[in-house]
């Protein structure tokens, strides 16, 4: 009876203590950012994207996108109508991109001065979109195997308890030596990122204006991103979005790149 | 093409009528905006001086091109009128372009005057040959202003992305060559000055002169491939050349030159896909039954009829922020005969070099067509800014090395230039 007793009581600590090492275990970093990869979107979505780009004078340019974006399972395709300015009007860009670890981004244009759809390489991620500070990497969802990540901590930012999270490039040579995030912790959204250049100095922060809840997402709809050696900032605006609408597959295709929205 | 260009008004006067069209044009958009008609284009002043020349100008050409579409679910119309003005020449306006697009659940069709672009290929034209080409000024302009507008009816069969593309067109339409006199006019090397007849030139228009083209092509994850065909007429004539001698002393006396258009046919191909870093791409042509020009004096009208291959492979690749493009293209006649005056094989590589500065508003580009036969080349330093949104500055070089072949014959024709152009 004694020794029953006894097994039980070991037992029940055991059980408590792992309960509360389970409760208590705090997430890595590698898991706070797959989340923020997997918070979910909607099956498809589009809208009108409207980039400020505003210099250190206060002089602004406008740039007009429409986009199309619609995810296949274990890979997304997006197609961008550019609208303004007027020079780039009609030209078009569609990029394939998959879960697959280290598989490439399959991307086209279609220039209307040419009237032809051209293959392009993906390989220039670092490339700066549309003279933006944002590039074409930044406006992606990069994979998380890509980093090497590390929870730096826990901090209230902008009212909101975040996960502080320290990302670091595998690949050599990347345009970042390193980024740090802010994420909301029961929404999964990255409020505040900033980034470091090679030389380990911070070069822009991207922080987000705001951002709801449309058709039970959450969804950014107003980030900026202020290059902070440059003083450059590029506001990025999401307006008349549609989620979950039911896009055809067929409008991600060669025929929508060449007529348009 | 050259003009006289005696007329020394100052560039203001061009750049006037440039900025009074501008202006008259915007008044009239706000009022076609306002019956569902979507206007845009742009306006450009183009001043070209010849280098070699004293600094005569080569071109001072004002443009108004507009882009007037009229869109519903299932229709669009499309009218892509544009007007050039000279300093000494006529003033030409045409349409460019003017159609009727009807949408279907899997097929469009296009039917009016049309461009027609195919193939993989950058700056040259070897699948690409529907729409025929405007080398009034050799091949210096734009691409969208150098390939002109056909008549045609267009059909395209869509199943995901993959596409069959049926296209016929009634009335054929000819290379349009520069004029007699102009500097762009390619050289014709005669032992005496030829007379040109002008009478076989005319292809009627008729049911059996049509051109037939059809085309499958697919864009994929792995590959982006276009296979081809057509029954079509050579858009550049051939000159059938009929010689008068004097009987008694067996010297040329006469020369007779017959330009001519004859019937093609042609099949061929052209693929673009993603090695890492790289895009590759090719492009390959045979051409059944096209006429060359021989030098055997047993051979009536000096012309002979080959099949001839037209293929190409390129690169693309990005080092250092630089866009880079070579390609290699060689043209090649079958069953070759000695006599025949284009070379057997004859070699050509374009290059490109490309880099954005200041966030995409300036550019640097250099761009290069080297004739390896010939070691001639055409060199093409460009600079755009972008002054504003839409308004941009261009200033460029043209620069002909080699003294012949396809570039060098244009040696006295180097040129710098400007454009300043404003879309809207």
């Amino acid at each position: 009876m004694k020794l029953h007793i006894i097994i039980s009581s070991i037992l029940l600590t055991l059980f408590v203590l792992s309960f509360s090492s389970f409760a208590q275990k705090p997430l890595s970093g590698l898991e706070v950012i797959q989340n923020v990869y997997n918070r979910p979107e909607g099956k498809d979505q589009d809208g009108t994207l409207t980039m400020t780009l505003i210099n250190s004078r206060g002089d602004q340019r406008v740039r007009e996108i429409k986009q199309f974006i619609k995810d296949f399972g274990t890979e997304e395709k997006k197609i961008m109508f550019f609208i303004s300015p007027a020079d780039v009007r009609n030209t078009s860009f569609m990029n394939w991109s998959y879960d697959a670890e280290g598989r490439d981004d399959d991307q086209w244009i279609y220039l209307p001065a040419l009237k032809k759809v051209k293959r392009i390489s993906s390989d220039s991620k670092s490339d700066y979109f549309m003279g933006s500070d944002f590039t074409y990497d930044d406006l992606g969802d990069r994979h998380p195997s890509d980093d090497t990540h590390k929870l730096l901590g826990e901090e209230t930012f902008n009212g909101e308890a975040c996960y502080v999270v320290e990302s670091i490039p595998k690949e050599e040579d990347y345009m970042y030596s390193r980024t740090i995030t802010w994420i909301i912790k029961d929404k999964w959204i990255g409020l505040k990122k900033e980034f470091y250049d090679e030389n380990d100095e911070l070069l822009k922060i991207l922080t987000v204006e705001k951002y709801g809840k449309i058709n039970d997402y959450w969804i950014i709809t107003h980030s900026k991103m202020h290059n902070v050696q440059k003083e450059h900032t590029t506001d990025m605006l999401l307006e008349n979005l549609t989620i979950d609408a039911g896009m055809s597959d067929d409008k991600f295709t060669e025929r929508m790149m060449k007529r348009g929205i | 093409m050259k003009r006289n260009y005696t007329d020394k008004r100052p560039v203001k006067m061009s750049l006037f009528v440039l900025l009074a069209a501008g202006t008259m044009l915007l008044t009239a958009r706000s009022t076609v905006l306002a019956q569902g008609i979507q206007v845009n284009g742009f306006v450009r002043n183009y001043m070209g001086v010849l280098l070699n020349d004293g600094n005569t100008y080569s071109i001072i050409q004002n443009t108004i091109d507009l882009d007037l579409v009229h869109s519903t679910e299932r229709i669009s119309l499309k009218a892509n009128p544009y007007l050039y003005h000279y300093a000494d020449a006529e003033l030409e306006i045409d349409l460019r372009e003017v159609y009727m697009d009807v949408y279907f659940d899997n097929v469009d069709l296009r039917i009016g005057k049309q461009q027609i672009i195919w193939g993989k290929a950058d700056g040259v034209f070897i699948t690409d040959i529907v729409s025929p080409k405007d080398v009034r000024e050799f091949l210096l302009p734009d691409f969208d202003e150098i390939r002109m507008g056909v008549t045609a009816l267009k059909a395209d069969y869509y199943l995901g992305n993959h596409t069959f593309e049926l296209v016929w067109l009634p009335v054929f339409t000819a290379t349009l060559m520069p004029e007699e006199g102009s500097i762009w006019r390619p050289a014709m090397d005669f032992p005496i000055t030829p007379e040109f007849d002008y009478s076989q030139q005319e292809v009627e228009a008729s049911l059996e002169n049509s051109e037939t083209f059809v085309k499958y092509s697919a864009i994929t994850t792995a590959i982006d491939f276009e296979f081809m065909a057509g029954y079509v007429w050579d858009d550049d004539p051939t000159m059938h050349i009929r010689k008068t001698m004097d009987p008694q002393t067996m010297q040329l006396t006469g020369l007779t030159v017959t330009p001519q258009y004859h019937r093609l046919g042609i099949g061929g191909g052209s693929f673009s896909s993603t090695l890492g870093p790289f895009v590759v791409r090719g492009e390959g042509a045979w051409y059944a039954g096209k006429y060359f020009n021989i030098a055997d004096p047993e051979v009536t009208d000096a012309v002979v009829k080959k099949d001839y291959l037209h293929y190409l492979i390129g690169v693309d690749y990005t080092l250092w922020d630089i866009k880079l493009s070579g390609q290699f293209i060689q043209q090649a006649i079958l069953e070759y005969d000695e006599a025949i005056e284009q070379d057997e094989f004859d070699n050509t590589a374009t290059f490109l070099a490309r880099r954005d500065f200041l966030r995409e508003t300036l550019t640097l580009e250099l761009f290069t067509y080297v004739g390896l036969n010939n070691n001639d080349a055409l060199i093409r330093p460009r600079i755009y800014y972008d002054l504003a949104d839409g308004l941009e500055i261009l200033l460029g070089a043209n620069l002909f090395l080699g003294d012949e072949g396809r570039f060098g014959q244009y040696s006295d024709n180097n040129m710098g230039y400007f454009k300043i152009k404003y879309s809207f």
